[in-house]
């Protein structure tokens, strides 16, 4: 019986039984693999780090669209760096915007998302008002033009293929992208572990945005209790929109979540104690 | 030039294995036994039990040697960025991979640490500083150095911290936040007997106990790196007792610390076999010269970087006369043997190398644009190459 377990850290990790190997790349300098696990459906991992797995997609995929999205009000163009998996531009999808464009750095990673994860991008990629670039993030946003209201990185780690995505120089052209009062929202891994990682995007977002914060969420796979996804926009108020109109417009998508509801999105800006000790910490 | 040991004749039997093989593969050639690689790993096994072994991938780094490994449930021990790439092209899981090079850039660490890799070594306090940002997922291992002036390869001269500077490094490691889970020590290569394993074994106990003393963070890995010879000189190597002092001396430490070790000779000298062909010949002085289509450029390169002197046979008997035996190269360092007694060699008559499996095709060169030896795998026929 095979097993997967996860690398990030050397005094505990992991380990999630094979079910069925249905995906595994033989030749890049990278190990992605799909599997099945009786627990969690299918899981995705690369380079022994995971990276979605069907039974929790939910939490990371609401939560990384609806909160800027909601906060926002009135988001018609969105641009999605990453996300192959297309769990992102299938929550995008789910509001009424004009334009969704995704920037993904290997055509492959989309390809064998929509055969081996179906169910993350529920037959997204087939709608009209999505754009698929291929092309590498930080190339995109210094080149591109286009304006959109809200930018969301799902990114690999930082260290891994997505590093570029955790510079300042990235985030600084990042803004480039937004349109006045726009939001950028970035995956920023689990503090509890990564301390490093919420004191560095903190300082760096903060070199270009009014308000640099995060939000939480715990995704279970995601060892390590809460997430944080980075939060960064020259609108402050914005993150202090009230329930009621958080609740407002989420009653006015008529949509159906999992895990976001407008409560959970007001609660998600408090953060835990020792977050906020790290982010002391740092200044 | 020490001699080597030199076979003179061999069994039909092995002439007609060996003739086959250079027709079909074409010579120079190396030869990979899998079943070889495979009983040595059990007698290690079993020479050290409870031991962890991690392959030196230095030692031949080749995806023959490293598909075995794996199927045996070993671990591997690398030293760099390349030799993690080759890993992850065989989709080898990182858990079971530790970095031991005490000297790296940041790249290096990142690399391996995307690879999966958390264990890594130090043994500096510049070294340990590197490890700063990433202290939330590493494990340290502190390599400690111990002079060997008896074995064919010092390596306590260029790595390893004093006994004397290890309570500092591991001190200030405790205010950095930056786990020191045990300490290693490299004995040297090709080592006589296990005198210095077991000093290395002692002497580190009692600074890991003294340390586990003050408090902290316990430390329990121990590594007792490599050194595990090669049988070069054709006596025979009973690895099972040349481990028994270094099994009392394991048996002495608390039950619950993990021991690893990073064997690399021991496992693949043995494994692989060089064919070469005489391609020249000419007698000067009285000698016979006879130059090989190999040599210390290529195969026999660890002659000059590895101190090895690896044992030949050649297939002829009958009246020996003083030979040498040359490699390709224009470069008159090219000489793999000589002052040795051979029979008289005919153009295209084979020159077998012996134990060549270890720091061989690892270090050579490309001098002369002369082509590398091909490797094939005896047991399924694929080449490389």
């Amino acid at each position: 019986m095979r097993h997967f377990e996860e690398t990030l850290y050397d005094a505990v990790c992991q380990q999630f039984r094979i079910d069925k190997l249905y995906f595994e790349n033989k030749t890049d300098h990278q190990h992605l693999m799909i599997f099945h696990n009786a627990q969690l459906g299918r899981v995705m991992t690369l380079d022994g780090v995971v990276q979605t797995t069907e039974a929790d997609e939910f939490v990371y995929h609401e939560m990384m669209t609806h909160v800027p999205m909601i906060a926002h009000g009135n988001a018609k163009r969105v641009l999605i760096i990453g996300g192959g998996d297309g769990g992102i531009l299938r929550e995008v999808l789910r509001h009424p915007v004009n334009h969704a464009t995704q920037v993904e750095i290997d055509s492959a990673v989309i390809d064998m998302a929509k055969e081996h994860l179906p169910n993350h991008s529920a037959g997204a990629y087939d709608d009209e008002r999505c754009h698929i670039i291929i092309d590498d993030g930080m190339n995109f946003v210094r080149e591109s033009t286009d304006k959109f209201d809200i930018v969301i990185v799902d990114s690999t780690d930082p260290i891994g293929p997505g590093e570029v995505l955790f510079t300042d120089d990235f985030y600084g052209q990042a803004k480039t992208c937004l349109n006045d009062g726009g939001v950028i929202v970035t995956q920023n891994g689990v503090p509890f572990f990564q301390p490093d990682e919420l004191q560095t995007t903190h300082r760096r977002l903060g070199n270009h945005f009014a308000d640099a914060n995060f939000y939480c969420a715990p995704i279970p796979t995601y060892y390590g209790g809460f997430m944080s996804f980075g939060w960064a926009t020259d609108n402050s108020e914005l993150r202090r929109t009230s329930v009621d109109t958080i609740r407002e417009r989420f009653d006015a998508l008529n949509i159906k979540c999992r895990y976001y509801n407008p409560p959970i999105h007001s609660a998600s800006f408090a953060l835990p104690q020792y977050m906020l000790d790290m982010l002391d910490g740092d200044t | 030039m020490t001699s080597p040991h030199v076979t003179i004749g061999s069994s039909d039997e092995m002439q007609t294995h060996w003739r086959q093989l250079a027709s079909q593969y074409g010579s120079p050639l190396l030869v990979f036994d899998a079943k070889v690689l495979r009983r040595n790993y059990q007698e290690l096994v079993e020479a050290l039990p409870g031991v962890q072994l991690f392959y030196a991938v230095k030692a031949h780094p080749h995806a023959f040697i490293v598909r075995v490994i794996e199927q045996l449930g070993g671990g591997f021990d690398v030293a760099s960025g390349g030799e993690t790439d080759l890993l992850l092209q065989l989709k080898v899981f990182g858990r079971r991979t530790i970095h031991t090079h005490p000297i790296k850039k940041d790249a290096e660490i990142r690399t391996a640490l995307r690879y999966g890799v958390t264990t890594f070594v130090v043994d500096s306090l510049y070294e340990l500083e590197k490890l700063i940002p990433y202290r939330g997922r590493v494990g340290v291992l502190l390599r400690l150095s111990f002079r060997n002036l008896g074995a064919a390869v010092d390596l306590s001269r260029k790595f390893g911290c004093s006994l004397t500077e290890a309570p500092e490094i591991i001190a200030r490691a405790r205010e950095l936040d930056v786990h020191i889970k045990g300490v290693s020590f490299h004995v040297g290569s090709q080592c006589a007997d296990a005198s210095k394993h077991v000093e290395g074994i002692e002497t580190c106990c009692e600074l890991m106990q003294r340390m586990n003393e003050h408090g902290g963070t316990p430390m329990n890995v121990m590594d007792i790196g490599g050194g595990f010879p090669a049988d070069y000189n054709r006596q025979g190597v009973d690895i099972h007792k040349f481990c028994a002092p270094i099994r009392a001396a394991l048996e002495q430490l608390p039950d619950d610390w993990d021991i690893l070790a990073e064997p690399g000779r021991y496992l693949v000298a043995s494994a692989v076999t060089s064919i070469t062909t005489v391609v020249g010949k000419s007698i000067r002085d009285n000698v016979r010269w006879y130059y090989l289509d190999d040599g210390v450029y290529g195969s026999y390169s660890g002659q000059i970087y590895d101190h090895a002197c690896y044992p030949l046979q050649v297939l002829r008997t009958g009246e020996s006369f003083p030979s040498v035996l040359a490699g390709p190269t224009c470069d008159s360092i090219d000489v793999i043997a000589e002052g040795i007694e051979l029979p008289e060699l005919e153009v295209d008559d084979l020159v077998i190398g012996h134990e060549m499996g270890a720091y061989t095709a690892a270090t050579r060169t490309r001098f002369n644009s002369l082509p590398d030896a091909r490797l094939v795998d005896l047991g399924t026929g694929e080449i490389d190459g």
